[in-house]
């Protein structure tokens, strides 16, 4: 490698990485509540749902249609908007509104929430638990809920909604390039030293180059995969965007002009469950969308089918069965671009090996941390010594200045 | 970098030959990805114990590191700069 080549990937890998380190350390910092999120919920909030009634093993579920009408009795003039199994729990969550214009309205009223939902038991369909009512006082929020969801927001779109997202993905991309340009001097500076060398015994900024190299190889799969991962999950907006104005359109096109059909008589929910089981073969049935829904089709149920293994967990597959009739529209499985999004989720939220993973993830993205705290460092220690040459080159008595104390210190 | 001369007898040794470069990076580099990819196709209990461990290395050996670091030069950190 010609020492003009070297010198233009020490440029990259500078310029790349002084952009995006701040931003990174943020991702870095607010990911580790992220991940033990559950387990922080519980510790410090819990939850206040009596306990579910103990039956004997093997009792069926009540049908879903039982809770459904159950659900239009207790609000009847309004609209059932969606049906939620629980994927851990016994229970069904049935969410209603006034209106499917009401909830739309809602988007311009920030403090206007029309939907509110019942749960049910899924095997007795007792009810369990209401959202709380719309005009009740709002409940203190905790210190947890608002850390956690400080953390969240800063993590993904720095509060900025999806310009702050797109702009985290690009740091994400810069970050990955920055890991890229950082292998290649890697290769270059530990040409005559063993791998995991850190010379203590020399200038503190070679113990620092030593560790940031040490520290950098050592998770530099990890962070590419995780930080690459990150970069597709922020696209998350624009890839459902763009399937929604081509497939989705196309398959919606035949049933546009309809209009949406009343409530009063529609086929078994029950019934389009076992249906879209069927159509995607092998998928769990997470939930079933009313029509007239948002992207959703005037006369159809939408339900929302996903793959029971870690992999294809996050992969979901819509399905749709006409409501007026219970007859399968079909299965729609995502383009391949939101197989890939859905695919890079657990690769980069680390959920999926149990505590000992989520423990290890939390170990490397502190060993992350010290590498960007490490560059830091390297750059600013350059940085005072350029500006040091600079203050020189303007006939600035240096003497006295810095170089003095710092060698009292020393002293000492 | 290389032109002030070494100050221990020690690195100048390391200083001088030049070594192989890859082998350790490539070798934690496989472990990581076996590690994420083992827990995420094979979701059972094997294939879960197999993952953490894989993912450990990377950290052992960089504790390790950091260990025979301390211990070869603990009271000279920062001392010549």
């Amino acid at each position: 490698m010609t020492t003009t080549t070297l010198r233009r990937w020490f440029v990259v890998h500078k310029w790349t990485s002084l952009i995006c380190t701040l931003f990174l350390l943020v991702v870095c910092v607010t990911g580790l509540p992220m991940l033990f999120s559950e387990q922080i919920w519980d510790a410090f909030v819990g939850d206040d749902d009596p306990p579910y009634e103990v039956l004997p093993p093997g009792t069926p579920n009540t049908s879903l249609d039982v809770m459904v009408s159950k659900a239009r009795a207790m609000f009847p003039g309004q609209i059932v908007t969606q049906v939620n199994p629980d994927d851990d729990e016994p229970a069904v969550l049935v969410s209603m509104a006034p209106s499917w214009q009401a909830l739309k309205d809602d988007d311009k009223y920030p403090d206007r929430h029309s939907g509110h939902w019942i749960k049910f038991d899924a095997r007795t369909a007792k009810i369990l638990k209401q959202s709380r009512p719309a005009n009740a006082p709002k409940s203190p929020r905790t210190w947890t809920g608002i850390i956690l969801d400080t953390a969240t927001r800063l993590h993904m779109n720095l509060f900025a909604g999806l310009p702050g997202a797109l702009f985290m993905g690009g740091m994400g991309m810069l970050f990955v390039a920055s890991l890229v340009s950082g292998t290649v001097l890697y290769g270059r500076y530990m040409k005559r030293l063993p791998f995991g060398t850190v010379r203590r015994d020399r200038a503190a900024r070679l113990a620092w180059l030593d560790l940031h190299n040490l520290l950098g190889a050592a998770t530099l799969a990890w962070a590419l995969v995780v930080g690459f991962t990150g970069f597709v999950n922020e696209l998350q907006t624009p890839l459902f965007g763009l399937w929604r104005i081509t497939d989705v359109r196309q398959i919606l096109k035949p049933y546009a002009h309809l209009p949406v059909v009343s409530q009063d008589h529609l086929s078994s929910v029950q019934a389009a469950f076992d249906t879209a089981a069927k159509a995607a073969p092998g998928n769990e049935v997470t939930g079933l969308s009313f029509p007239g829904a948002p992207f959703g089709s005037p006369v159809h149920y939408v339900l929302w089918t996903h793959g029971a293994t870690p992999l294809r967990a996050r992969l979901f597959t819509p399905v749709l069965v006409d409501a007026r009739s219970g007859e399968l529209t079909g299965a729609y499985p995502m383009p391949w671009y939101l197989r890939f999004l859905e695919i890079s989720r657990p690769l980069h939220f680390g959920d999926y090996g149990g505590m000992p993973l989520k423990v290890l993830w939390a170990l490397l993205d502190l060993v992350v941390i010290a590498v960007l705290v490490s560059g830091v460092v390297l750059w600013a220690g350059k940085r005072k010594l350029s500006t040091d040459m600079r203050l020189r080159a303007l006939d600035f008595d240096l003497e006295d200045a810095g170089t003095v104390p710092a060698r009292a210190e020393h002293a000492r | 970098m290389n032109a002030t001369p070494p100050l221990l007898p020690r690195a100048q040794s390391s200083l001088r030959s030049p070594v192989v470069v890859w082998p350790w990076p490539i070798a934690l580099g496989l472990l990581t990805s076996f590690g994420l990819a083992s827990a995420l196709l094979g979701q059972h209990g094997v294939w879960l114990v197999l993952s953490w461990i894989a993912l450990s290395i990377p950290l052992v050996v960089t504790l390790a590191c950091l260990v025979q670091a301390g211990r070869r030069a603990p009271l000279s950190k920062g001392g010549l700069s």
